[in-house]
């Protein structure tokens, strides 16, 4: 019992960064119906820049966070501007597939030159601090890391809910037509939403570094996972994503902490097969568009 | 006579093929008017010409005497030409509050906006009732009366609706067609594509009739209901059914347009 409870609490802390790094996905699914596979790239893009910005000036991850996405933002809309927006909108969705997994291996290249390819890690100071709760462990880092993950998503929900340009958004979302005939133009509304899923992904490559080891290859495992936990919550529902992070994560932890590691990864596949067995959609696939 | 719109000439298509092959119509401020045709004859297609969703190969396209041909829809927006298109147009998931504001999307003006919400909502009064309910969660006809309502946040010159009767139960239908002249009561221009011609000319100062791309009847909306051939022709068997509501038959007390061959002309 202890283990399972230990597991749960590790999985709902580690469930935040995942959920930050599939809100941006699926926003970008949302607008452009673009599955993003270079997101995976942009977050350990915004780990590296994190660990270069607290290596060379001592600047902590979380505090680098509003660097690393105004950047990230930067580059996503140079992304869509330059690889995506070119394409025919009849032929976006396939294309993009291959775009975007060029620009995944276009960031690899770019971070295997400068960073090199062996592994980094960021090392705080309270990297290794903990707190014991009635007898559950729980460590700093990953308090902040979730807590961090949880005000960003408050701010992309924010951002969404209640401004004029969340306001668009939604609306291309949900009617990209009759939102174009009120006057909102989607081509930048894709550039801009394009470079705020990139955002989330600096956001989120800051914990992500403060938590796990990386190196440039790092983004094959993740696109996998994220592309999992968009799948089971339903392409284009954030709150999808954010229980799909949350399954995804609980589920690997407490098969971790109870059974074996080694069974954690499975065990979340297998999940994700019975759900789309039983609703292909996702979990939230018909109502994805309340979300965003 | 000054037009508010006018179009002449118009030839217009989607890939190599021509939909409207010359049409000619004239819409005098604050007045509804209502093409009616076959399906294929263009109508939609007409108002998309308007609204820029679909540039004219030639002809020109004239709005407040200003030739608007090669605006983008967004510029069309901000000179008052709005389009409701044939589809439920809400957003289903954002408030009915949060679609009104959408209407005033390019609107800079933020008190303006909401000056013209509170106008919108005095005339619809479901905007104020489900203000903070899902559109989606709103029946086709009371989404068909946000839809007008968000129209007015836009405080337009022309309002085009493509099929405002489409797929709504009679009983929601009478509720469009009233909404439509009271629109026009208020000084607002309505040009409408309707199948249901004669509930849609019933509710129309003007009636034109669209053929193959080209407009070939223009006349009151009134005696184009009483036009034998015009009955035969687009608004079916059986007796007028349209419009025997009270107070919304409009005024027909104009004096009827020349009824010609080749348009409006």
């Amino acid at each position: 019992m202890h283990a399972l409870i230990q597991g749960i609490i590790l999985g709902v802390l580690t469930a935040g960064v995942y959920a930050l790094m599939a809100s941006g996905q699926t926003l970008i699914f949302g607008i452009m119906k673009v599955v993003n596979l270079a997101q995976g790239a942009m977050v350990i893009l915004g780990a590296y820049l994190s660990y270069q910005l607290f290596t060379s000036f001592g600047i902590d991850p979380l505090l680098a966070i509003p660097i690393t996405t105004v950047a990230m933002f930067i580059l996503g809309v140079a992304v869509q501007l330059l690889f995506l927006r070119p394409l025919k909108a009849e032929d976006r969705s396939e294309l993009s597939l291959l775009v975007t997994f060029a620009v995944a291996l276009l960031l690899e290249g770019i971070m295997s030159v400068t960073w090199k390819t062996s592994v980094r890690s960021i090392n705080t100071g309270y990297a290794n601090s903990s707190w014991t709760v009635f007898g559950y462990q729980i460590t700093l880092v990953r308090l902040w890391a979730f807590l961090l993950s949880i005000a960003a998503l408050l701010v992309l929900y924010l951002l969404l809910n209640r401004t004029r340009f969340g306001r668009a958004i939604r609306a291309t979302v949900q009617n990209p037509e009759s939102a174009r005939l009120l006057g909102v133009e989607s081509s930048r509304v894709s550039a801009l939403g394009f470079g705020l899923g990139a955002a989330t992904a600096a956001a989120a490559g800051s914990v992500y570094g403060l938590l796990y080891p990386f190196n440039s290859g790092s983004h094959y495992d993740l696109i996998s996972r994220l592309l999992s936990i968009v799948l089971l919550g339903g392409l284009g529902s954030i709150g999808g994503a954010v229980v799909g992070a949350l399954i995804v994560s609980t589920s690997s932890a407490v098969v971790a902490s109870a059974i074996s590691p080694s069974w954690s990864e499975m065990t979340f596949f297998v999940i994700l097969l019975l759900v789309l067995l039983i609703r292909p959609q996702g979990l939230f696939g018909t109502t994805a568009r309340g979300a965003i | 006579m000054d037009f508010l719109l006018s179009l002449q000439g118009v030839i217009a298509g989607y890939g190599a093929g021509d939909i409207l092959k010359g049409v000619d119509l004239d819409v005098s401020p604050g007045t509804v008017t209502c093409l009616i045709g076959p399906n294929g004859a263009g109508k939609s297609t007409v108002l998309k010409t308007i609204s820029g969703l679909l540039r004219p190969r030639t002809g020109d396209v004239r709005f407040k005497g200003e030739e608007i041909n090669r605006l983008a829809p967004r510029a069309r927006l901000l000179r008052g030409i709005v389009h409701v298109p044939q589809d439920r147009s809400l957003f289903p998931a954002m408030t009915v509050w949060d679609n009104l504001l959408m209407g005033g999307y390019v609107v800079k003006d933020q008190k303006a906006v909401r000056r013209r919400i509170d106008e919108a909502a005095a005339v619809f009064p479901i905007c104020t009732r489900r203000a903070h309910d899902q559109a989606g969660s709103l029946s086709g006809g009371e989404q068909k009366q946000v839809e007008l309502a968000r129209t007015l946040v836009l405080d337009p010159g022309l309002i085009l609706l493509d099929e405002p009767s489409i797929g709504l139960d009679p009983k929601s239908r009478h509720q469009v067609f009233a909404s439509i002249r009271r629109l026009a009561e208020s000084g607002r221009t309505v040009l409408l594509v309707e199948q249901n011609a004669r509930s849609g000319l019933a509710a129309s100062d003007f009636g034109a009739v669209l053929e193959s791309g080209v407009v070939r009847l223009v006349a009151t909306g009134a005696s184009l209901l009483e036009d034998p051939e015009v009955a035969r022709l687009y608004l079916g068997a059986g007796r007028a059914t349209a419009l025997t509501m009270g107070g919304i038959t409009p005024d027909t007390g104009r004096s009827p347009s020349t009824i010609t061959s080749e348009g409006a002309r």
